[in-house]
């Protein structure tokens, strides 16, 4: 089975690749594995005024789940939290021509966004109760 | 031994649903040839691999036993027995035999046929994710970051490698240790499953006790993998 043209794009040039400090303020990050193939993801955003201004990820698994995650930084990145929170990976498994063998991919990158989210969110929420 | 035959015999009855032979209409259940006929029948699509080898859904296997029903009904589907058969029973001969090599790969190799057995009843388990193990994740990828370095490294000639890679290595054998006292403990549940398993009258407790099985055969799986990947990634760059 042959990788879409898109896949391969994003696998020779993964964009935003890397990380950010957990601590810093304004950084929501996600980690999420797949347990059936062992596939590790870590998807961090960073957030100022409730928009995404960055978004960073370290995937360790297959071609469709690198694709999907870098693809998934892209369209976060300019996004406000409540818009990226309704990222479906049915986009993404349509945008990247992912094959069924492969929507767990694209379901793990959904699942990272909002694991990134919820420990935004939670992180906020913290700084609330201290003030 | 008695109460494992008798459960193998319900499940058998159970899910070989009375049909009609393909070709001449007469009653067949589950025979692999019609007895009035003596053509070919399909093996059921639904049924899972435990069925379709003769065996109950238990853990502990008699590989030996396996592998003999394997060739024994191998012999009645090969596709070089039915070339100059009709298309029809071609078809059907191909058909079985895909199915009984699959069933047969999946259930020899015990981690697979544990895997295909939580996946089987994954329908009677409430919770279908379990938790994700974050320490794990953590490790991994902070293995990971190690490995970049490593990698990033050895790419310059002068660079001293040698102390990244004793740690890589002396982490490879901490993570391999804990495959395998993973899979000894994935081993030891196979007993308790085939225990609560052969329980002709499941009472409440015996369906929690199994619900309970499932479940940390289901973590483990998950997490043994992730070490899998990890180890394998090490040694194929550090060795």
């Amino acid at each position: 089975m042959a990788y879409s043209e898109k896949v391969v794009d994003h696998f020779n040039n993964p964009r935003n690749m890397g990380s950010f400090k957990k601590e810093e303020d304004g950084v929501g990050t996600g980690i999420v594995g797949a347990p059936e193939c062992g596939d590790v993801m870590k998807l961090q955003i960073k957030v100022q005024n409730d928009m995404i201004v960055d978004a960073k990820f370290k995937t360790f698994g297959c071609g469709s789940a690198i694709a999907s995650s870098s693809l998934a930084t892209e369209w976060l990145k300019g996004k406000t939290v409540e818009e990226a929170g309704k990222i479906k990976n049915t986009e993404i498994v349509q945008e990247l021509n992912l094959p069924p063998v492969k929507i767990h991919c694209s379901v793990l990158a959904e699942d990272a966004i909002k694991a990134a989210l919820a420990d935004y969110k939670k992180k906020e929420d913290g700084k609330e109760t201290i003030k | 031994m008695d109460q494992v035959a008798k459960v193998s015999r319900s499940r058998t009855e159970l899910q070989m649903a009375r049909s009609m032979c393909w070709h001449c209409q007469s009653e067949v259940a589950g025979e692999y040839f019609c007895e009035q006929c003596v053509k070919v029948q399909p093996l059921s699509k639904d049924q899972d691999y435990f069925t379709c080898l003769g065996l109950p859904r238990l853990l502990t296997i008699d590989t030996n036993a396996l592998e003999n029903k394997f060739y024994e009904m191998s012999r009645s589907f090969h596709p070089d027995f039915y070339q100059t058969k009709t298309d029809i029973e071609r078809t059907i001969s191909l058909g079985n035999s895909a199915l009984l090599n699959t069933a047969y790969r999946t259930l020899k190799d015990p981690v697979q046929r544990a895997e295909y057995l939580v996946r089987l009843e994954a329908g009677s388990v409430k919770e279908i994710r379990n938790h994700p193990p974050a320490d794990l994740f953590e490790e991994i990828l902070s293995l990971q970051d190690d490995l970049e370095e490593f990698r990033a490294a050895s790419s310059q000639p002068s660079a001293d490698l040698t102390q990244l890679q004793a740690k890589l290595q002396s982490d490879r054998e901490t993570l391999e240790q804990r495959q395998r006292e993973m899979e000894s403990r994935l081993f030891d549940l196979f007993e308790t499953w085939d225990r609560v398993q052969i329980q002709a009258q499941p009472t409440e407790s015996i369906r929690s006790k199994k619900e309970s099985v499932l479940k940390e055969m289901r973590e483990l799986l998950s997490n043994r993998t992730y070490v899998r990947n990890i180890v394998n990634d090490l040694v194929a760059t550090v060795g």
